[in-house]
């Protein structure tokens, strides 16, 4: 670590190399911390989490109870101990609460402002953060289970959404109405993602074991079926392409778009490459996997080797993304774990699960050396705030 | 959490001097014959070429995604042909080529002598087999790149060595595989049960391999437990007594 540190400052090296080795150090130490806590508001099971892209501060979450709660996670206090505190939040009190359970929050990926999320009452709603009202309302036939915004996208702001209908639908939020239906699935719609690299590339995942890559601006129907078992490619025997041997998760690229990572109920997850659909092989082992609905998982951004954290029953299973190792499972949670994120500016990672809780990972630091004595009494305060008055009377 | 540093760590960092590394001895060529050994001929009065399962190579080699690469390797040679056994979307079964040719020769050539589906079956051996080595062949692949009839391709499934997969794709079989698969899975759910109706569900590994084996377990005690470790239906610690088998919780 000195090594890398001298190296950078004599610029032998890379300055990006130091923070890639520095993050992965970080990430394989994650762990529970007493001192660190996120507050409890959530009635019921925390669905979905997501952390804004922009400063990596605050923190949307969405349970079960329907309420949307707004989190700041950054710690302003000088202390070590510190609990994540609700900014404000859309209780069961406010007039435009979802009825049933938020199935998926997400920031708007260019600023703070506005935040969008789907339930299972069928509709997609736009919320302005400051006011905390909705902006606007998308109405769906069916239970939406799943949606995304592209967060590299300028030119255009669609939302992707994944109901129970076979149809993804694309929702436009200058216009307010959908624009466009993707057909081509058979059942439910799972997960829904937009690539980071391109910004018309969509991935989708269905219960029909499918998954799919679509081009937006093409008509004539999707790009690619990814198919497990890398067959020959031929428009015939597209309908036989299973990306699993079951119903298709969850869904999320990793973080430069190359590669895509999906998890089925035949609880296994797959590395593809994204560019050509081609399955990886890299072999994770069994990950088990009995969500109903979609599973939501994250992968590490900027360590020098990815990871992926995996929802795994009531832990959080860490695996190594290009070569399948498993590194740890984080144990912590009393009941089925649904969501996690992670926030990649301080290698911290958020998971909600079925017990109602956030629990933030951090990396373990080394315990602070005991100070002498003397110094242990000191004042906290910074000098520059200590006045400069005596406390005796006789001095003026 | 573990509080020694990860393997990782120091990868990462580079600080270790790399030690010049021998060539890597995992390899699943060397493991399959002695897996192959333990596959019962006599049982199937030498009818089925040995097979082994996928799962029983993933517990052999440590690392999955390089057992994974090598056997498409193999595959990519043409030593090995891998078969879709119909229980489980998962099991794979490997079987030698040279193998797989010599019993499908005898046994399918032997019960169809004179009947119209032998020059099918010859055809496929003679002409399919070497050029495609997938799991599955489609339709106009099989009509085209081929040349086969439908009503050829219809001898080939009454003779077992294609089973249907959805219409217009057909799974690669073994002729005659079904005794085994209904073994295998009896044999499987048997020894299961023995670690299931044990006290705290875990049991040593060297205690179940002294047992008596059940009579539904046919294959032998140690082809199913290679089979049980490698699919991860069991857990294996390693304790100071030697390696024990844990049902997951999950």
């Amino acid at each position: 670590m000195l090594g890398f540190l001298s190296a950078r400052q004599t610029g032998l090296e890379d300055p990006l190399r130091l923070r890639r080795a520095e993050s992965t150090r970080r990430v394989l130490g994650l762990e529970l911390n007493k001192d660190r806590d996120v507050e409890r508001i959530h009635g019921g099971g925390i669905n979905t989490l997501d952390i804004e892209p922009v400063e990596g501060r605050y923190m949307l979450s969405g349970g079960s109870d329907g309420v949307i709660v707004l989190y700041d996670l950054e710690n302003s206090s000088r202390q070590s101990y510190y609990t994540c505190k609700a900014v404000c939040s859309i209780g069961r009190d406010h007039p435009d609460v979802h009825r049933y359970s938020v199935e998926t929050v997400q920031w708007y990926p260019h600023d703070t402002g506005m935040f969008t999320s789907s339930s299972f009452d069928k509709t997609l709603k736009v919320w302005d953060t400051n006011t905390l009202q909705t902006a606007d309302v998308f109405n769906f036939e069916e239970t939406v289970y799943s949606h995304h915004m592209s967060p590299v996208s300028t030119k255009h702001c669609l939302v992707a959404v994944g109901t129970r209908g076979p149809k993804v639908q694309l929702c436009d939020l200058k216009s307010g109405s959908c624009s466009h239906i993707l057909q081509g699935h058979r059942q439910e719609i799972l997960a829904v993602s937009w690539s980071p690299r391109y910004d018309y590339i969509l991935a989708t995942a269905s219960a029909d074991s499918r998954v799919k890559l679509w081009d937006v601006r093409r008509a004539s129907g999707y790009l690619i079926t990814l198919d497990q078992h890398n067959g020959k490619k031929s428009q015939a025997v597209e309908s036989a392409n299973t990306a699993h041997n079951g119903k298709v998760n969850g869904l999320c690229f990793t973080s430069d778009g190359l590669h895509l990572l999906t998890v089925g109920t035949d609880n296994r997850m797959r590395l593809w490459n994204s560019s050509n659909g081609e399955n990886t092989l890299v072999n994770y082992g069994k990950v088990c996997n009995n969500s109903k609905k979609g599973l939501k998982f994250t992968v590490s951004c900027g360590c020098s080797s990815e990871f992926v954290f995996v929802p795994y029953g009531s832990t959080i299973a860490v695996y190594t993304v290009y070569s399948g190792e498993q590194i740890t499972m984080l144990k912590g949670h009393y009941k089925t774990v649904d969501c996690c994120v992670f926030q990649s500016n301080f290698q911290e990672l958020y998971s909600g699960s079925r017990d109602c809780n956030i629990l933030a990972w951090v990396p373990s630091l080394y315990e602070p050396v005991p100070d002498d004595d003397e110094t242990t009494t000191k004042s906290q305060l910074n000098p520059a705030f200590e006045d400069a008055w005596s406390s005796s009377d006789e001095e003026g | 959490m573990s509080w020694k540093r990860h393997h990782l760590i120091p990868e990462t960092f580079g600080v270790k001097r790399r030690r010049k590394r021998g060539p890597v001895e995992s390899d699943p060529l060397r493991g399959e014959p002695e897996l192959m050994q333990l596959f019962p001929r006599g049982l199937f009065e030498d009818a089925l070429p040995p097979i082994v399962l996928r799962s029983q190579v993933y517990s052999l080699v440590p690392d999955r995604t390089v057992a994974d690469r090598q056997l498409k390797e193999l595959q990519e040679q043409g030593e090995i042909r891998i078969v879709q056994l119909g229980f489980d979307l998962d099991a794979h079964g490997i079987i030698f080529t040279e193998d797989y040719r010599t019993r499908v020769c005898d046994c399918v050539l032997k019960a169809c002598d004179g009947r119209p589906y032998a020059g099918a079956v010859q055809k496929f051996l003679a002409s399919v087999l070497p050029a495609c080595g997938d799991l599955s062949f489609q339709q106009d692949q099989m009509t085209q790149t081929f040349g086969f009839r439908d009503s050829e391709i219809t001898h080939l499934v009454n003779a077992g060595v294609l089973t249907v997969r959805d219409a217009g794709s057909w799974w690669l079989a073994v002729p005659g595989a079904g005794r085994f698969i209904k073994y295998f899975v009896k044999g499987r759910q048997a020894v299961l049960s023995m670690v299931r109706k044990a006290k705290y569900r875990e049991l040593l590994l060297s205690e179940l391999l002294g047992r008596r084996a059940p009579v539904v377990v046919r294959l032998g005690l140690t082809y199913h437990v290679h089979d049980l470790i490698g699919a991860q239906l069991v857990d294996c610690i390693s304790t100071t007594s030697g390696t024990l088998l844990r049902l997951p919780e999950t």
